[in-house]
């Protein structure tokens, strides 16, 4: 080797001293500088978003799960609700909500006179706007799924209205009570003196995740449970259908398929396909699965196929990432001691990359978790009161999905419905946090080094 | 460490496999030509020759690991024991566990040392139950002389081992299928001298029941290991001969000068 020749200026410099920096170092380091801190200036601005949705979202979201309660006792009137007077269940029928609701409203106003609340310039009539619409088929359901409490006196714990609601948390005044039709002044004071007398509860509310979602006019009484159930039914189809559809076409392109213009074509279109909008999907499966293939609307069924179509190229980008990431010496070693390819690929490639797969699968259910357009064309947006059926017929059952729900309560009149649209957003936050758990859980075991 | 073996004899004369008129396309790319070669039972064969002159492909043919490569095309004809190993009736599955093959660099799976030599005996259904695997494990490590150093962790991850360990792990695995003909492509490029002299050791053990053929870059090596020496260039075999008459004496000019560090 020869000694490398020395720039003249450079020799020039380093004569100087060490502890004095030229000024071409001197630009180069402001330059790092500079670079840095933008790098840092992104995060923190991505930081600040981040943190002012978490704080918009709960903040308005967390209320959703607590609701306020009216707890009464109830004497259900035989002479009232089984006119027949032989439980017959079509006679039992014939008392309507109106009943029960009349039911409701005296047993609260005998509990004020019985406490000795003030209700103001209230018409005794007006207590029945306190308790929530919802509430008399609650109680009505009850009776009718045990005839034999009729005639007894039982213990209530039936919603309070919306405004009522409101009222606990921040969302209704007495000023604005005074403007609204559905609410007044005296109510609010009459709820104080409930809450006092211990009658009014606001307590945690199971039903925003048990119960189906309600009208417009009970905000009160919405829940997430269909869309929860048909939110699960589909995730349950993609994966089914996804997985094993996506692995396969993964290794058959990356192990078999030869290469050749018409599988490049094919890479091609998966690479395409996965950044089709979404909504293209949706249209696909209305054509295909509602339209020609005459599979029910707002099914989980077709959601489920709709949101397959959408995550299998999702899933074979990062399957194939992970296949080719296995290292050639692996499968030269399975086929140099007399594996066929496929047992190379089941017993040696495939385990190897199953850390990729699994993340790529779990990130791709996620999405489809979320996603909201394809479902708003194959009529899941649809209000649904009724629960599916069990796996396999429910997937047929119209049922909602999160997303759409959450849509769908976004775009209602009553302001009780803002917080339950938050609420639901929390719901499907923490399902996201929880897959991504599972993925980063599955990497971290099926990891293994070679 | 074993001397130059330079008058050692060629013990036995069965040919195992016979090459006659190869030739290796790499698409256009005539990769391999004309190569004639007799590869001895019980014999370590040696194919020497600078970097891309074709001797590492000419190994693979002869258990078509090359069939992975899908522009890689032979012509000509190699037999094993009289039967072509190119005739469309061959399964190179069923090829492959009668000729073995250990790579340059140590390739373990990922799972146990057991299951590493146990997988191809398991995978050629050559054991009935439990305690004859157990047996045939043994047995392979012990040829591979790992024995010793591995009895107390069977159960250990096989990638675990150290570099010339592994490489005997991967031996031992390549014998546990019982193959006629053994294939090593260049086995100790990758280890340190130590381990390399353990893996010689162990070639020279094993010629008495495989055939070995070994590609090194290594004259040295192919002078203490084998019996007899082909020498590549590009592409073409120039000389194939007693492994002490190609170091002492050779007949082509071209051998000379590789031996003698003039080319290469």
């Amino acid at each position: 080797m020869t000694a490398r020749p020395l720039n003249p200026r450079a020799a020039i410099d380093t004569r100087a001293s060490l502890l004095v920096q030229d000024p071409r170092t001197k630009a180069r380091n402001a330059t790092e500088k500079r670079f840095r801190a933008y790098g840092l200036s992104a995060i923190v601005v991505a930081l600040l978003a981040l943190v002012w949705l978490l704080i918009s979202i709960f903040g308005n979201g967390l209320p959703a799960f607590k609701q306020t309660f009216i707890t009464l006792p109830v004497t259900l009137d035989a002479a009232l609700l089984d006119k027949g007077g032989k439980r017959d269940p079509a006679d039992l029928a014939k008392a309507t909500t109106v009943t029960y609701g009349k039911l409701l409203a005296s047993s609260l106003e005998a509990d004020v006179a019985a406490k000795g609340l003030n209700l103001g310039d209230m018409k005794p009539k007006d207590l029945t706007k306190m308790i929530s619409e919802e509430s008399p088929a609650t109680l009505r359901n009850r009776v009718l799924a045990d005839p034999s409490l009729i005639g007894t006196t039982i213990e209530v714990n039936v919603l309070a209205s919306g405004r009522i609601d409101g009222y606990y948390k921040g969302r209704v005044t007495m000023e604005s009570a005074a403007l609204d039709k559905n609410t007044s002044p005296a109510q609010l004071a009459l709820a104080d003196q409930l809450k006092t007398a211990g009658v009014m509860k606001t307590q945690i509310n199971p039903g925003f995740l048990t119960m189906p979602d309600a009208s417009d006019k009970r905000p009160e009484a919405a829940g997430l449970g269909v869309a929860i159930v048909g939110s699960l039914y589909m995730m349950f189809v993609v994966l089914v259908l996804a997985l094993p559809i996506g692995v396969a076409t993964s290794v058959y392109l990356e192990e078999f398929a030869p290469k050749n213009k018409f599988t490049d074509l094919i890479e091609v279109n998966i690479a395409n396909l996965a950044a089709v909008p979404s909504i293209v999907y949706g249209i696909l499966g209305l054509s295909i699965f509602i339209n020609f293939a005459g599979l029910p609307q707002s099914a989980p069924i077709v959601g489920g196929l709709v949101l397959t179509l959408m995550t299998l190229p999702r899933i074979i980008i990062p399957t194939r990432a992970a296949l080719k990431a296995v290292p050639p010496s692996i499968r030269d070693a399975a086929l140099g001691i007399g594996a066929s390819r496929l047992q190379t690929i089941t017993h040696h490639v495939l385990p190897l990359a199953m850390p990729g797969i699994l993340t790529g699968t779990i990130i791709g259910l996620a999405q489809a978790l979320g996603e909201t357009a394809p479902l708003l064309l194959i009529g899941m947006v649809a209000f649904v009161r009724d629960f599916p059926g069990g796996p396999p017929e429910g997937l047929f059952d119209p049922a909602s999905a999160l997303p759409v729900q959450i849509y769908n309560w976004t775009q209602r009149g009553d302001p009780g419905f803002v917080e339950r649209a938050s609420g639901a957003i929390i719901v499907l936050l923490v399902f996201l946090i929880a897959m991504n758990a599972v993925a980063i859980y599955f990497r971290r075991k099926f990891e293994r080094r070679w | 460490m074993k001397d130059q073996r330079l008058e050692t004899r060629v013990d036995t004369q069965t040919i195992k496999i016979e090459a006659r008129k190869a030739q290796v396309y790499y698409g256009t790319n005539h990769a391999i030509k004309d190569v004639d070669v007799d590869i001895m039972d019980k014999t370590v064969t040696a194919f020497i020759g600078p970097s891309g002159c074709g001797k590492s492909t000419f190994l693979r043919c002869l258990n078509r690991m090359n069939d992975t490569i899908p522009s890689c095309r032979v012509e000509g004809s190699i037999t094993l024991e009289g039967e072509s190993i190119y005739d469309p009736r061959v399964d190179p599955v069923q090829l492959r566990a009668r000729i073995g093959m250990v790579f340059q660099k140590p390739n373990p799976f990922p799972k146990s040392i057991y299951d590493n030599v146990a997988y191809g005996p398991k995978i050629h259904g050559l054991t009935r139950n439990k305690a004859e695997l157990d047996a045939i494990v043994e047995s392979c490590l012990r040829k591979a002389a790992l024995w010793n150093e591995v009895k107390d962790r069977l159960q250990a991850p096989g990638t675990g081992l150290s570099g010339g360990q592994q490489q005997r792990l991967c031996i031992a695995r390549a014998i546990a299928t019982s193959p006629e003909v053994l294939l090593m492509d260049e086995p100790c490029s990758a280890l340190d001298p130590i381990a390399t002299a353990q893996v010689e050791e162990l070639i020279d053990e094993l010629r008495s029941q495989f055939s070995v053929v070994i590609v090194t870059h290594s004259m040295q090596q192919a002078a203490r290991v084998s019996q007899r020496t082909a020498f590549f260039h590009l592409g073409n075999l120039v000389e194939f001969g007693e492994t002490g008459q190609i170091f002492t004496n050779p007949k082509d000019p071209r051998t000379e000068s590789y031996i003698s560090g003039r080319i290469g």
